[in-house]
């Protein structure tokens, strides 16, 4: 995959060397960046509409806290402190399974538990960073939470790619049963759909679908790429087609603009809030949008 | 084509402490149509759900017959946000093929879901956000759902709670098309007189059974306020 990263890297490098793009393009870790922005954008946007669609809103945000005890584990067990991809790969996916296995026995609805799971969760994982603080970088806990879409090495970049077509490959297949399946469980009974299981399966992808963008965006831009677009899809679509649409065009489009934007203008704000802010005025818009088309109908005019 | 026998053998439920069904037996013959009534909170919907794998309980619960094809269900309501941006056509998609719902009903499906959406007395409600129509609009989609794929075994909770006369009309001559092509079909059904006219066999069920037999011979001494009691 390298070799295609670096081609890719050449030709943009020798577009923007000749005028056809924007200086920014020189640079590669720009491009890294936007390379990895053409996967997240679709990814987090398609999945968007179904965590919003099951009410798993804060999900992604407890995996993400989760990151941090993963992170603390590996630097314990000898793993790079930057990219204790096998530590946190492990304590999430099971982080992830205790909470659903959790939810099937208890009576809490789906954002309680999630909830108390975040709060756990962000005091252990950070408690024990503390305690392994002496062996790393202070900065480890705020690259989890914030990540650093400009710092992406070509490691990053394969597991991103490999967790999109692990996602592609289950989510298409599945969708309509995932989705039936948090719709009415008794239907998708009816309909031959193991519920319990592809739950869980839709819990574990959703956990390495999060720790795959932790590094590159973080665990709160994550929460924030999974809901806002879905969320402002949703405000103007009243088809499903245009709802999944929606989701990954604003998904994709607030990520390429946030890396870009900054730059091109002179901006002093960070990529990560960049994308959130972008993406956080298409929801504005659409809300607006929404609303205002509602009044008009309301009056018949 | 006949539908399965359902036999439910010895089945008993609990929720959180509390027993729902108790040591509960009866048979369903194949391709008959079988109505379960009994009063509310009484197990009906929990027996139904446990037949369809959802409720974990003691006792076996079979399905027994040469043709065990798909399986059509219709709840009594389809509790969900109604935000969800999803046409009709879209919850047809969702529940009839494998083909992901956002890229529209497939080629092979399409002729059929339209069949099943006219049969119901709502085709022209195809474009209509589902989260949009009446509570009568809705089941009707519900229940066209149910008849796609043809179903060998179709199992109706009260599906006619929200429903007008006329669409409570559809549903019954539906069901006696289905049936009367060998469709096993178990309906919990509050409506006694519906019941004695076109039950081939029903069972009263408050927490135990308490008569199963033809309508025409259990029903004439087992009283709904009996059955409340």
């Amino acid at each position: 995959m390298n070799a295609i990263y670096e081609s890719i890297r050449v030709t943009v490098q020798g577009l923007a060397a000749n005028g056809s793009l924007p200086q920014a393009f020189t640079y590669q870790f720009v491009i890294n960046a936007l390379l990895c922005t053409l996967l997240i954008g679709p990814l987090l946007g398609a999945l968007g509409t179904m965590i919003v669609v099951k009410r798993m809103a804060f999900f992604s945000q407890a995996v993400g806290n989760a990151a941090l005890t993963g992170v603390a584990i590996g630097i314990l067990l000898g793993e790079s402190y930057t990219s204790p991809y096998i530590s946190m790969f492990s304590f999430c996916i099971l982080f992830g399974i205790a909470l659903k296995y959790t939810q099937y026995r208890t009576n809490l609805s789906n954002d309680s538990l999630i909830g108390v799971f975040l709060s756990i969760s962000l005091a252990f994982g950070a408690s024990l960073l503390l305690y392994v603080s002496a062996k790393i970088n202070t900065h480890v806990m705020e690259s989890v939470l914030f990540g650093s879409i400009l710092a992406v090495d070509y490691t990053d970049m394969n597991i991103l790619l490999v967790v999109t077509l692990i996602a592609a490959l289950v989510v298409v297949p599945l969708y309509n049963q995932m989705l039936l399946a948090s719709l009415n469980p008794s239907l998708a009974h009816a309909r031959g759909v193991r519920v319990r299981l592809l739950e869980y399966v839709f819990v574990v992808l959703v956990t390495i679908v999060t720790v795959a963008c932790l590094k590159i965006i973080g665990a709160v831009l994550v929460e924030a790429l999974l809901l806002i677009p879905a969320a402002a899809a949703r405000n103007v679509s009243r088809t499903l087609s245009g709802f999944v649409a929606g989701s990954v065009i604003i998904a994709t489009l607030s990520c390429i603009l946030g890396v870009l934007m900054p730059m091109q203008l002179g901006l002093p704000v960070p990529t990560g809030g960049a994308i959130v802010l972008v993406s956080a005025l298409v929801f504005v818009g659409t809300t607006i949008m929404r609303a205002t088309l509602s009044r008009f109908r309301a009056t018949g005019v | 084509m006949i539908g399965p026998a359902v036999i439910f053998d010895n089945v008993t439920l609990e929720l959180g402490g509390t027993r729902i069904l108790d040591h509960v037996s009866f048979r369903i013959e194949p391709g008959s149509l079988h109505c379960i009534v009994g009063a509310n909170g009484g197990g009906k919907t929990s027996l139904i759900r446990a037949l369809l794998g959802q409720m974990p309980h003691t006792g076996q619960i079979r399905l027994e017959g040469e043709h065990l094809g798909p399986v059509g269900y219709v709840p009594q309501v389809l509790d969900f946000d109604r935000n969800v941006p999803m046409t009709v056509r879209d919850v047809m998609a969702l529940l009839t093929q494998r083909k992901p719902a956002f890229l529209g009903v497939s080629k092979i499906h399409h002729a059929d879901v339209e069949a099943a959406l006219r049969r119901m007395g709502v085709l022209e409600k195809e474009h209509r956000p589902f989260g949009g129509l009446s509570g009568g609009e809705r089941q009707r989609v519900l229940f066209a759902q149910a008849l796609e794929p043809a179903p060998t075994l179709l199992i109706l909770d009260e599906p006619c709670a929200n429903i007008d006369e006329p669409g409570a009309r559809i549903v019954e001559e539906v069901v006696l098309e289905l049936n009367a092509k060998g469709v096993t079909v178990v309906w919990i059904n509050h409506d006694w007189d519906q019941v004695r006219k076109l039950a081939h066999s029903v069972t009263g069920i408050n927490r135990k059974v308490l008569f199963h037999g033809v309508p025409s011979e259990v029903l004439t001494w087992a009283e709904p306020k009996a059955m409340a009691s």
